[in-house]
């Protein structure tokens, strides 16, 4: 009982850490940005940040694990487990060529400048889905202890706040930059924008989904905490979300100078 | 039940026949509506044929299987097209009405509806396929919270091949099947065509003769995608039958993703040749903008079935590489694994990611239309080139995804056939991994003239330069495996082949170079020297192993070995034409012809090269329809072959043919070297 609640107030505490680290991170960008906008840095903090988040958040390392001796029975569950768990790394590897692909169009095409955009919003749906990474992390953590009613207040938060990054940047962000006369057939600038944003809101809404469903199935009492394969898949599919924005908001919003 | 909605091949030819009438005459019926008079021209426009080929094939279907399987899906698919058309056409005019403007609801000359409404349409046809066919129902379950059974394999029938089935072996036929099919269609396409190049009825001045140039512009560019995919088809399924076989797992690692890798070639196929039916595209298989910006309806469809398309290499490498990484045999570490399965490791690394670019490179060009982003356009700040940049990214790769299972099947199949040890294990498998690596390193020696920067050129002059390294390695290797080799005097079918492969994989190798130097690829470029160096890389690689598979595995999966008259036959006849028709292409290249152009100069004097070139393009064609005849003719003997015919060290010539459902009955165990043919005592694996 006793070491549970030791390992409970461990895992708080590395959460806890990570988040703010990342979010220190994120001001430090902000700060470059305002000063001088360097390439280098800001592609720098950014990978550091990923990396965080690749480590903490989406446990990497899981995958190089060792197994138990029961690991060559194709029917245990942890046989199972460890060959689910390289197939979506996979699949996260696949989707992230997607997304260098996008970053290759938008130095292609804008180089060193950047759209004119709203700086107050795009820090502020930035910081919602930081926060929801980090109680998305608290909701996988209280799954792995068993604790299924914590870990629907926590992904239902998660599902809220990621909710908040979508409505923001589709139905306020949108509209503001198509208000200021970026718009989408307007400018190679304009395009690189609303495919940027576009393509990672469809993954953000992907993710929602998916959350939606691990919550109902959590509702109606499966998964435990031996067994929940599908939260954690969620989990990692909403970090490697996050990883995306880590290069998309300073590619957007920070790097280089305003363009026309 | 199981025979009551089959109807018996005769008949299924008969609803053929009907469904293609039926098609036929609803497409005039819908042209005279839509244009508002008639005319007997009608009959003979492409559109009003393709839907009289997509009825009549779905009566065939029909009329085999009644309701079920593939039918179900294609139907699916057509009223899902038509609905997400509907939608979208809806959508627009409620907005436009509440904005007040006036929105045609039919735009009559293209197609009736709107460009936005086909390509929604057709995205929610190839999903409504995937529902129909019943490829996605366990993912809806589990994520319900219900529990799926895992299957328990039984012997197929006939009847299996037409509907979802999550063995890997059923699938790899499947995939094996339809990529046969496929290389059948794209076939046919380069024959018209060459036809067209080779008559000249009018004898001054430009002359098309039997087909229009937007007819001759988009079989060419659709002969080149449909060979595409036939190829991605064909290395699927021999890498579908064959990966779990040699490193002994049951099945792959993700049955149902299996499933769904293969089914959603068949709506992206239909996609595909369905841009005939929207008026065609006359870009090449590369679709570049801006042209591809300004060509009709055809080439949303093309980008969208290639895209679609995609999804099936992505998912499909995902599984191999898992499977590969996690469910290999007891003992086979990473160097007692099968040169072939080192081969499709390397292949799936490629498909697992570049694969994701030219579906960008396609995506952005479909965005460009459907919404005007200007990405390619120069006037609002985009750029041609990036899509190029994209483009090449995978379709460099790409050719290795194409070549190196067969490199591999050649390298398997080789040390059997000589009965010898494999020169240089390490050398060979290392070999398609470096391969694979370099080769992401090249992509724009196709741009040399693209107007890039130019002091890329040198770097990836050089960089493709070196991919000949790791190639070569591949040849001193075999080249050394059959020196001294025990080579009987009446060589089987597929070591024939084996050997053309070589031959001819070196002809393209060694064009490939003058392709890859600056100073003379300026030169080169888009002429036939480049399609008689790719088409020499592409059979050599791939056509020729893979009938060489074909020919040695045929009697693992039917328990019936091919005839080999009919084998030797095949070759013969193949190989003559093809090298007099790929030397031929080179040397008029080298003369000043260029690629992809529907009619050429009189002046130049390569018309009686045309009509040589186009005998020799029907020289292979009927090879290959030999061996369809051979197959044919092998399925109805009654002679069997279930024992180790090629005297093969492989785990699954250990047991009999044709596989049981459940691969090997107890795990097996490697315990020596995969390729120590002729080496006394020497075992590789313990049953
Ligand atoms: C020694 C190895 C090779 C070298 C150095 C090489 C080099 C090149 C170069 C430089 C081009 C561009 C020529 C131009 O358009 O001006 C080219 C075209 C092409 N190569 Fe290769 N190649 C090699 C092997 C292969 C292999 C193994 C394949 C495929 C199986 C292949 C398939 C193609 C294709 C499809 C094209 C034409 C693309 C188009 O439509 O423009 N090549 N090759
Ligand atoms: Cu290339």
């Amino acid at each position: 009982m006793s070491s549970n609640e030791h390992s409970h107030s461990n895992s708080l505490f590395q959460g806890i850490v990570t988040f703010v680290v990342l979010a220190f991170l994120t001001a430090v960008e902000f700060f470059i940005a305002i000063t001088n906008a360097s390439l280098l840095l800001l592609t720098t903090v950014a990978f550091i940040k990923a990396g965080i988040v690749v480590y903490y958040y989406m446990h990497i390392y899981k995958l190089f694990e060792d197994e138990d001796e029961h690991a060559h029975d194709h029917n245990s569950f942890a046989w199972k487990l460890a060959t689910n768990r390289l197939g979506l790394w996979l699949f996260i590897v696949s989707d992230a060529f997607l997304f260098g692909g996008l970053l290759v169009a938008r130095f292609n095409l804008l180089g060193l400048t950047r759209p004119h955009l709203d700086q107050v919003l795009g820090l502020g749906v930035t910081a919602a889905l930081l926060l929801s990474s980090f109680f998305m992390n608290r909701a996988e953590t209280l799954m792995a202890q068993g604790d299924r009613k914590g870990f629907v207040t926590s992904a239902a938060i998660t599902l809220l706040l990621g909710l908040g990054f979508f409505l923001g940047v589709v139905f306020v962000e949108w509209p503001n930059a198509a208000h200021e006369g970026l718009t989408a057939s307007g400018s190679a600038a304009g395009a690189v924008f609303y495919m940027m944003t576009g393509m990672h809101a469809f993954h953000v809404l992907t993710g929602l989904i998916f959350l939606g469903i691990i919550i109902r199935n959590a509702l109606r009492g499966h998964y435990s905490a031996e067994q929940h394969w599908a939260v954690e898949a969620a989990t990692v599919y909403w970090h490697f979300v996050d990883v995306v924005w880590i290069f998309f908001y300073p590619a957007l919003y920070l790097i280089g100078r305003l363009g026309g | 039940m199981k025979n009551s909605s089959s109807r018996g091949f005769i008949t299924s030819l008969l609803f053929l026949v009907g469904g293609l009438v039926a098609g036929l005459l609803l497409g005039v019926i819908l042209h005279a509506l839509t244009t508002g008079k008639f005319s007997a021209n009608y009959f003979t426009d492409v559109p009003s044929w393709m839907l009289g080929f997509l009825v009549g094939a779905l009566a065939f279907f029909y009329g085999l299987l009644g309701y079920n399987g593939v039918v179900r899906g294609l139907v699916w698919q057509v009223v899902g097209t038509l609905s997400g058309a509907a939608f979208v056409t809806l959508v627009r005019w409620i907005l436009d009405t509440v904005g007040g403007g006036e929105y045609t609801l039919f735009d009559l000359r293209n197609y009736g509806l709107s460009e936005p409404a086909w390509v929604f349409g057709g995205l929610v046809g190839a999903l409504s396929f995937m529902a129909g066919v019943g490829a996605v129902g366990d993912w809806f379950k589990w994520a319900k919270g219900d529990e799926t059974h895992d299957h328990h394999p039984e012997e197929p029938t006939w009847r299996t091949y037409f509907g979802v089935s999550l063995d890997h072996k059923v699938i790899g036929i499947q995939y094996t099947m339809t990529s046969l099919l496929m290389l059948s269609v794209g076939g046919l396409f380069a024959l018209i065509f060459r036809t067209e190049l080779a008559l000249r009825l009018k004898p001054d001045g430009p002359s098309m003769d039997i087909i229009s140039l937007n007819l001759y512009n988009s079989l060419m560019s659709l002969h080149g995608m449909v060979m595409i995919v036939s190829i991605l088809l064909g290395i699927a399924g021999v890498i579908n039958y064959l990966v779990p076989l040699l490193i002994g797992a049951k099945d792959m690692a993700f049955p149902r993703m299996n499933a769904f890798s293969y089914w959603v070639t068949i709506p992206a196929a239909v996609l595909l040749l369905g841009s005939l039916g929207f008026g065609g595209f006359d870009t090449g298989w590369t679709g570049y903008p801006p042209l591809a910006t300004r060509a009709p309806l055809g080439m949303q469809m093309f980008y969208l079935g290639v895209w679609v398309a995609g999804w099936s290499s992505i998912l499909g490498a995902l599984n191999l590489i898992t499977t590969v990484l996690r469910m290999r045999a007891k003992g086979m570490t990473a160097f007692k694994m099968p040169i072939f399965v080192w081969a499709s490791l390397a292949t799936s690394l490629i498909s697992l990611t570049a694969t994701q670019m030219i579906g960008l490179a396609f995506q952005l060009s479909m965005f460009q239309r459907l919404f005007g982003m200007p990405f390619f356009d120069v006037a609002k700040g985009g750029n041609p080139i990036l899509f190029q940049h994209l483009f090449w990214f995978y379709s460099h790769p790409v050719v290795y995804v194409f070549v190196l299972p067969g490199l591999g099947v050649i390298s398997e199949l080789l040390p059997v056939f000589v009965r010898k040890p494999l020169f240089g294990y390490k050398w060979v498998a290392m070999s398609s991994i470096g391969i694979a690596l370099v080769g992401f390193l090249v992509w724009a020696h196709h741009m040399f003239t693209s107007g890039m920067n130019e002091y890329l050129r040198v770097p990836f002059m050089y960089a493709t330069l070196l991919v000949a390294v790791p190639t070569g390695v591949k040849f001193f290797s075999w080249v050394a495996t059959l020196w001294q080799g025990k080579i009987t005097r009446e060589m089987p079918t597929p070591f024939l082949f084996l050997l053309g492969g070589i031959v001819v994989f070196l002809l393209g190798g060694l064009t490939g170079p003058p392709n890859a130097t600056v100073a003379t690829d300026l030169h080169l470029h888009d002429t036939y020297f480049i399609v008689g160096h790719f088409h020499d890389t592409m059979f050599g690689g791939y056509i020729f192993p893979f009938f060489a598979a074909l020919y040695y595995w045929f009697p693992k999966a039917t328990g019936k070995r091919l005839n080999e008259t009919l084998g030797k036959w095949h070759f013969w006849l193949m190989t003559p034409s093809f090298l007099i028709l790929t030397l031929g292409m080179m040397r008029i290249g080298l003369l000043g012809m260029r690629r992809r152009i529907a009619d050429f100069d009189p002046t130049l004097g390569f018309d009686a090269w045309h009509v040589i070139l186009t005998i020799s393009a029907f020289g292979i064609a009927l090879a290959v329809l030999i061996f369809f005849f051979n197959i044919y003719k092998t399925l109805k003997s009654s002679e069997k072959a279930t024992g180790n015919i090629w005297d093969s060290r492989s785990p699954e010539w250990q047991v009999p043919s044709p596989m049981p459902a459940y691969n090997y009955e107890k795990e097996f165990e490697v315990v020596g070297e995969p390729y120590d043919y002729g080496l006394p005592g020497s075992t590789y694996v313990k049953m």
